[in-house]
């Protein structure tokens, strides 16, 4: 019976190998006597919808409660507890998945790609923290963010990063931005995912690259305070513009300014401003002129700039699949490679022509053209202003903090005397 | 801080001091702590991503050396106990990455607590030292800061143009400049890509072939080299490479061997694994046979192979397999033979096995690149042993096949059957060839039919041309050089019809001469290669003319291939290569 | 004095249109968004009619269990007794040999129905969604073993690892409403 069996097993298998396509139902499913009934597939359901809201409101609640800790609070301790509550919550427990950096990207395809729709909670954790800093400053990156929260924690040996290095480091940010917007924009990938460095200490695993990346941002984090928030954070961009113009701002003083200056050295990311010194006339005409010629300086900028992103371009098309697979494609038509890639092979099995591909790929490289050029002039511009701004001098009597540098941490606090003198007054007057 | 100050008395200050050095300690500990708990999990990562799969490796490997040697008892131990080993392991592994990396975490944690402990403790009271913000200094941070971001756009230049200048593939914009993803057929037409030949009909596109040589002086013969397993199978060329197929009865080791044409020296070997059959033994098939009797075909970039065992192989020009395709082994009476042939990047089988009504024949077209199946077509026919042709007829291209009983053309392209007629009865060996309009299909012993190209449907009525009776071949396939046509039986006598009328021409008998490799056609010149190894030449002409031979002392039963002043001979043993270096 | 206040008030009537400029902003992202966004959240899933089984499952997978599993859709299957997901092709016996098992962790467990009738259930604790099975199954059976994200342990992943590494394209984002793609009886999904 058995030897029966095989044989007739083995002759349709002969005969079904090379008929993969039609490989269904070559069997029929058989009719039980036994009262046999099918057993059900399982299928575990995800996560429900309410922890999605869950999260949205967990988020807005984190928001006011930073706000209201920075602001009425004045708590550099409450600040702290609040961080480790996000660390461990919007990090440790939600996996660091639902990320107010990473929905830029989610909105990016939701305005590019008709046929993706952002998911409502993607939304609000892009907005929110947008729209509060434009009321209250960065309170998000104080204490809701868990990569902030990670690097603010490990802080302990702050180094003083030189104003203009800093600029220059925040390049990479504004660049990063770009591209991954344009990534996104054209389906490519999420990069901010992909090269999140923290995640894989929320999930305790993951792509070894990234984990080696990220023990390297804790590491530099103790000297250098959140250097992926200050130099790499693509979000940390929008939140800088929105909170320049922010309707309150952090004080390092609960009332006024005494000019102890021993709040000098408080802050670890560079954020509060010295007085400055008068400026000299010529010094003021110098500058003058010097702005106008970068203002002239602007489109040549923008356009060199451009022109650099569209040679990045071509290779930065090689992020997306399609385009990789027609090069791949390319490359086994043209007899340059013999072996085969599972992509291709799986290509080859869908029976369409390469001809599409290649033309599907063509469209877009193009795409990836368009979008060099755009965010290269965009780097252009950039840079541009920025080099304009070297020109600008502001005039401060007191110790100020800088709105878009400033991330709310409360640290300054604790180095005024008028904060202890308040504190104490509050105490007294209870 | 205040509250380190309200309780600077000595005790507190002592207190303070023990409580400070208790957490440099639990610092260090717990940053030795995380050190070795991170090159434990690395370690443990590498190993999950490089030994585990390299041992699994090792045990498909036994498996696989299992199925050859299926009694072995020690082997089976091995993999069993290898089996759970690895499955053990692999789960081992797991849970200690999963424990291990909550441990580091813990670790990381009162490392990083610890020492935000001590760093509080050690804080030092704001001293204010740096000079205000002075008109020098914020002139300096401009100046650096605007020298810096014309280095950033400098660089960002620079990096572009040495991606842009390295050169990407670009297409898509100009359609022309996309390969085709086969050979162009001048490419085939200028080699010996497949049986017989491009066009599968035994005729050299060259006329600079030698006329005479001699195996035993070793005169007109370029090179000599040992073929390591049997087989009946020609010689393919393309460029300076030369390929044949071996297979040994016994070992059941079926290869391909790639020559260098310029010396005959053997470049590689290739291997393709055994089949079983449906008793689910070894293949076995009749000795005159061979399991290496199919010709495989090459387009320049890939060679295909395919044995007996129905087991189809594709290997690059360096030796490496890039795939398999198991067709089953075909349950064919003497043992499969047909050859392979080529439509642009398909490789088309033809499938024929058992007798036609149990449903088995097919023809199967395999995508060059993969192997995977692009079309077949089902065959209403009994097992054969000749080989298709793809020929060109008009501007389109045309797959001919003859098996007992139907001689049936189809559409490379999609499979289609174009038209069938039935003409053929027995053991069809010879290869159908095209020549001046007409398909020539041959009944072993009995008939040559021409058929007419330009039909649909059942065509056995209406376009059959002629048909000739008088000494046909039981396995040469004939030759044509679009004026007539030339048949070779095994034992000797060649006939010589008119292409046009199928009238007889001329006929000669060779004495003591026997034929098992086709006839071939050198501009007008007939190269007839018999058993022993002999080349007669005989002129493509009204009347029978012998123009010499040749002797290679050897047993030749494969049929020749013509290349750019040369001729490939596969004798029973070895690789003959005729001509003159250039 | 009103000359020198002049530029103070010419920069803050600039800050509070581009305040203004920024909260509209936000609020035409938000009005956008609305309109675009889906009230329920998507998952991944794999298609399986486009699966070729390559295997990359069980390696790029966030977790290092990946929370692709095979699945075993019953209704479909033929309960062979010489299961090509379950055996290697040329099996000495039908049994869990280590020479006989396909299964590289002996994910699948066989259970006597009826003559001559096999259950094959997948135990999901050992199944690491290599595909090996899949791809037999696919070839030499009806294909009711194939692959699916299980969304008990999938973490969801705003760009999932898998997808990016997917070679066919195979991986989607489907409404969580419906977060499997089990194939019908027809055998489409």
């Amino acid at each position: 019976m058995r030897r029966f069996y095989m044989i007739a097993v083995l002759g349709l298998w002969v005969a079904g190998l090379s008929i993969e396509a039609a490989a269904i139902e070559q069997f029929p499913p058989p009719d039980f006597e036994s009262g046999y009934e099918f057993p059900d597939t399982t299928t575990p359901p995800p996560h429900s919808a309410a922890r999605e809201y869950v999260d949205a409101a967990m988020l807005a609640i984190a928001l006011a409660a930073a706000t209201w800790l920075t602001y009425t609070r004045r708590s550099r301790r409450g600040i702290f507890a609040l961080m480790i509550f996000a660390a461990l919550y919007f990090g440790f427990w939600r996996k660091g998945c639902i990320c107010a950096i990473g929905a830029i990207q989610n909105l990016t395809l939701t305005v590019f790609d008709s046929s993706y729709a952002i998911p409502i909670t993607a939304a609000v954790f892009f907005l929110l923290p947008l729209a509060f800093a434009l009321f209250v400053g960065r309170t998000f990156c104080a204490g809701v963010c868990p990569l902030g929260a990670m690097q603010d924690m490990v802080l302990l040996r702050p180094v003083r990063v030189p104003r203009w290095l800093e600029g220059v480091l925040r390049l990479f940010a504004w660049g990063y931005l770009a591209a991954a917007v344009v990534f996104a924009a054209t389906g490519s990938a999420f990069v901010i995912c992909r090269y999140d460095p923290f995640i894989g200490f929320f999930r305790l695993g993951g792509n070894l690259n990234i984990i080696v990346i990220g023990l390297c941002f804790l590491l530099v984090g103790i000297f250098v305070g959140r250097p992926y928030c200050r130099f790499v954070c693509p979000l940390s961009i929008l939140l800088r513009q929105f909170s320049r113009l922010s309707k309150r701002r952090v004080t390092i003083t609960p009332d006024r300014c005494i000019s102890c200056r021993l709040c000098e050295d408080a802050c670890p990311f560079g954020a509060i401003l010295a007085p400055t010194a008068q400026s000299d006339e010529g010094d003021y005409i110098k500058n003058k002129k010097l702005l106008g010629f970068f203002l002239l300086l602007l489109p040549l900028l923008i356009a060199v700039s451009g022109w650099a992103g569209y040679g990045l371009s071509g290779r930065a098309a090689r992020v997306h699949d399609t385009v990789r697979l027609a090069d791949r494609i390319y490359m086994e038509n043209a007899g340059l490679v013999t072996e085969t890639t599972d992509a291709s092979d799986a290509f080859r099995g869908t029976g369409r022509t390469a001809d599409a591909l290649f033309a599907e790929a063509a469209q877009i490289r193009g795409q990836f053209s368009l979008g060099g050029w755009l965010a290269g002039g965009f780097m252009g511009l950039v840079v541009g202003l920025k080099l304009a701004a070297t020109t600008l001098r502001q005039r401060r009597a007191e110790y100020e903090v800088d709105k878009a540098s400033c991330v709310a941490c409360g640290r300054c606090y604790e180095f005024c005397p008028r904060q202890h003198a308040v504190l104490k007054l509050k105490r007294e007057g209870q | 801080m205040p509250k380190i100050e309200a309780r600077a008395s000595a005790a507190g200050a002592e207190a303070t001091q023990r409580w400070y050095v208790a957490a440099v300690r639990c610092a260090v500990v717990a940053g030795v702590f995380s050190v070795i708990a991170a090159m434990l999990l690395f370690a443990n990562a590498y190993r999950m991503k490089v030994s585990d799969l390299r041992d699994e490796d090792a045990l498909a490997a036994m498996k696989e050396q299992f199925t050859k040697q299926p009694g072995d008892e020690k082997l089976l131990e091995e993999i069993r106990r290898m089996d759970i080993e690895n499955r053990s392991r692999r789960f081992g592994h797991l849970t200690f990455s999963q424990r291990g990396s909550r441990l580091l975490l813990g670790g990381l944690l009162i490392f990083f607590g610890t020492l935000k402990w001590v760093a509080t403790a050690r804080r030092k009271l704001p001293c204010p030292m740096h000079q205000p913000d002075g008109q020098q200094g914020q002139r300096r941070q401009a100046v650096l800061g605007r020298r810096a971001a014309a280095a950033c756009v400098a660089g960002f230049c620079i990096v572009s143009a040495v991606v842009a200048l390295k050169g990407e593939i670009e297409f898509g914009t100009d359609k022309a400049a996309i390969p085709a993803p086969y050979p162009s057929m001048e490419e085939v037409a200028a080699n010996w890509g497949s049986f017989r030949g491009p066009q599968g009909d035994g005729v050299s596109a060259y006329t600079n072939i030698p006329d005479a040589w001699d195996g035993e002086s070793g005169q007109g013969i370029l090179w000599k080299s040992p073929i390591p397993l049997a087989g009946n199978n020609s010689p393919l060329v393309w460029g300076d490479r030369v390929f044949v197929l071996g297979a040994d009865e016994k070992n059941y080791t079926y290869q391909v061997y790639c020559y260098d044409a310029r010396n005959g020296k053997l470049l590689w070997t290739g291997d393709v694994p055994n089949a079983l059959n449906s008793e689910g033994e070894p293949l076995e098939v009749m000795e005159d046979t061979g399991l290496a009797s199919c010709t495989g075909a090459t387009d320049g970039r890939r060679v295909y192979v395919i044995f007996a065992t129905g087991n189809v192989a594709a290997f690059d020009y360096e030796g490496k397999r890039l795939w398999l395709t198991k067709l089953g082994v075909p349950d064919s009476v003497y043992g499969y033979a047909s050859s392979l042939a080529l439509y642009q990047d398909k490789v088309i089988v033809q499938f024929d096995q058992s007798v036609a009504d149990d449903g088995l024949s097919k023809v199967i077209a395999l995508d060059a690149f993969t192997g995977r199946t692009v079309w077949e077509t089902p065959r209403p026919v009994g097992n054969s042993w000749s080989s298709p042709v793809v020929v060109r007829v008009g501007e389109t291209w045309r797959l001919f096949t003859v098996a007992d009983p139907l001689a049936i053309a189809y559409d490379p392209a999609t499979g289609a059957e174009l038209w069938r007629a039935e003409c053929v009865m027995g053991d069809v060996a010879p290869s159908p060839i095209y020549a001046g309009g007409l398909m020539l299909a041959i009944e072993p012993y009995s008939r040559m039919v021409a058929l007419r190209t330009d039909g649909t449907g059942d065509v056995t009525k209406t376009h059959e041309a002629w048909v000739a009776e008088d000494d046909i071949p039981d396995i040469c396939s004939p030759v044509s050089d679009g004026e007539r046509v030339w048949v070779l039986t095994t034992d000797g006598y060649l006939t010589c019809y008119g292409l046009a009328d199928g009238e007889k021409v001329w006929a000669h008998e060779f004495e003591r001469a026997s034929f098992q490799a086709s006839p071939s056609l050198v501009g007008d010149t007939l190269y007839l290669l018999d058993v022993k190894g002999t080349m007669h030449r005989v002129a493509a002409a009204a009347e029978f003319k012998e123009l010499g031979t040749s002797k290679l002392g050897d047993k030749c039963l494969a049929s020749p291939a013509f290349a750019d002043g040369r001729i490939y001979i596969r004798s029973e043993k070895n690789l003959y290569c005729i001509g003159s270096g250039k | 004095m009103a000359e020198k206040n002049e530029p103070v008030n010419r920069r803050k009537f600039l800050r509070e249109g581009l305040w203004a400029g920024g909260l509209a902003g936000l609020g035409a992202v938000g009005g956008f968004v609305g309109v675009r966004s889906t009230r329920g959240d998507t998952v991944w899933q794999i298609d399986p009619n486009v699966c070729t089984s390559c295997g990359n499952c069980a390696k790029y997978c966030v977790l290092e269990e990946s929370a692709v599993k095979c699945v075993q859709l019953y209704s479909i299957c033929g309960y062979c007794d010489l299961c090509f997901g379950y055996l290697v092709p040329e099996p000495k016996q039908l049994d869990t040999g280590a020479e006989n098992e396909l299964c590289p962790t002996g994910a699948i467990e066989r259970t006597f129905v009826e003559d001559p009738y096999y259950e094959y259930n997948i135990i999901e604790e050992l199944c690491i969604g290599c595909a090996k099975c899949v791809k037999a199954c696919a070839v030499f059976g009806n294909g009711s073993l194939f692959l699916q994200v299980r969304h008990d342990r999938c973490l969801n992943c705003n760009e999932c690892s898998i997808a990016a590494a997917c070679p066919s394209g195979a991986f989607k984002r489907v409404p969580a409403k419906t977060p499997y793609l089990l194939k019908g009886a027809d055998g489409k999904a």
